[in-house]
């Protein structure tokens, strides 16, 4: 796990610190942003927006405000756009009302306001996670759990080569732009460049597959069904109770308003 | 199902392919995804459980070091690693014309689980260049569902047919020896 963690902070939206999210176990953390999730999806609009705002002050008081407000202001305003403008003024409903040369519709927005507050909530909710919790300790935690090594792996070796194989890929981009590759040049062009960039990569990421196997048959890594874990993030009974009751208040809170119906 | 140690090498490294291959295809300013070479790749040469399981890989890593949102996109993943596997066993990768075909059927059942996830869970934006065509259609009178599946299909088409395309190239380059170490390959060899 060495170079793994050496990875640490490299691309990922974790941010190290001390707040109470990143001192809780990941399952922890993971449960509480399911129950968020969940909460959010049976909020009125009112509720989701308010649930938004509670989560973006939680994650200042975690240390990662600005970061979390940055990347769901890059997911949230682009889509937000795109969500008032079809459902407020380009869908045709039975309330749109004609202004000059557009017609806005109250219960489009209306409609466009709940997605977007419930799409935000469980953004930033997510967010909150990935932002408090290093995949390796949530990797580690699934370990201490029983989960098999198999899908440690599916998990853990893609973001060992995601950074040097992304760091080749800029490598290739900037020697083919020197041999004069134009990337702001026609969409033929910049096609034509594709398999330029795209083949070496692939074939680079391809090239040692043998290799890794027969590391990996070496260390004999199925050998058992369960992993020893060194370092496992701690847990305590209290943290484990937690867990269970909100993730019955988590489910509860979906059914019972469908029960209620 | 369990998987040889040779597959779940071979997936691991598809997942990267995946996501860097979408990152070169932003560098390029070019309107598609192609974040499926890795996921078709693995679905020819170790069948369709493990393509379906790329896809699903793929997306919650994404999902987890990215941006949360392309974890919902994961059932769109596995369907076009399952699809691309059972196009392969019928023996439609053998040359580039039947994976370009392949790529093409492939976006049909991708389109048909995309489309819900677009319109009920995101309103049927994804704040993303496809939203354009989204806007036109539902200005000239679509219905949101209508609009969302015509331009998910036409963008869905041209991506996925580059996709397997793209993936029949770098297979058709690779090693025989390492071909061959895959037994589900042979479906697939001219």
């Amino acid at each position: 796990m060495a170079a793994w963690e050496s990875y640490a902070g490299k691309g990922l939206l974790f941010t190290p610190g001390a707040s109470v999210m990143h001192r809780a176990n990941p399952l922890t953390s993971l449960i509480v942003t399911l129950w968020a999730i969940s909460f959010a999806a049976i909020l009125p609009v009112a509720g989701t927006a308010l649930l938004t705002l509670a989560i973006i002050a939680f994650a200042f008081a975690c240390g990662i405000g600005p970061t979390t407000l940055k990347r769901l202001a890059i997911t949230m305003i682009p889509f937000g756009i795109a969500l008032f403008l079809v459902h407020g003024v380009l869908v045709h409903a039975p309330d749109s009302v004609r202004y000059g040369p557009v017609s806005l519709s109250r219960g489009g927005f209306h409609d466009a306001a709940v997605l977007f507050f419930r799409l935000a909530a469980m953004l930033a909710a997510s967010l909150l996670f990935v932002s408090t919790t290093h995949p390796s300790d949530m990797l580690k935690s699934l370990d201490a759990r029983g989960v098999s090594p198999v899908v440690s792996y599916l998990i853990a070796s893609p973001l060992l080569l995601l950074e040097p194989l992304s760091l080749r890929a800029k490598g290739i981009r900037d020697a083919q732009q020197a041999r004069g590759m134009d990337l702001s040049g026609s969409w033929r062009a910049r096609i034509g460049a594709l398999p330029a960039m795209l083949i070496p990569l692939i074939a680079l990421a391809l090239s040692d597959l043998d290799h890794r196997v027969l590391i990996l048959t070496g260390r004999a890594f199925r050998a058992h069904k369960r992993r020893t874990v060194l370092g496992a993030p701690p847990d305590d009974p209290g943290q484990m109770w937690f867990r269970r009751v909100l993730a019955v208040v988590a489910v509860a809170q979906l059914g019972v308003p469908l029960l209620w119906r | 199902m369990t998987l040889e140690t040779r597959t779940l090498v071979l997936i691991s490294a598809a997942v990267v392919i995946n996501i860097v291959a979408g990152q070169v295809v932003r560098m390029l300013n070019i309107p598609l995804y192609l974040d499926s070479v890795g996921t078709v790749l693995v679905a020819v040469l170790a069948g369709p459980l493990a393509g379906g399981l790329t896809g699903l890989v793929t997306n919650l890593i994404w999902g987890l070091i990215l941006t949360p949102v392309a974890a919902a996109f994961a059932p769109v993943a596995i369907v076009t690693g399952l699809c691309a596997g059972w196009l392969a066993r019928a023996g439609w990768f053998k040359t580039w014309w039947q994976s370009l075909i392949s790529g093409v059927l492939i976006s049909i059942p991708s389109t048909i689980v995309a489309v819900p996830i677009i319109v009920f869970m995101f309103g049927g934006v994804t704040g993303g260049g496809p939203d354009y065509a989204v806007a036109y259609l539902a200005a000239v009178g679509s219905s949101i569902l209508k609009s969302v599946a015509f331009s998910n299909l036409g963008v869905n088409t041209v991506d996925k047919s580059l996709t397997a395309l793209v993936a029949f190239v770098v297979i058709s380059r690779l090693p025989i020896r390492l071909t061959t170490s895959y037994g589900f390959f042979a479906h697939s060899r001219a």
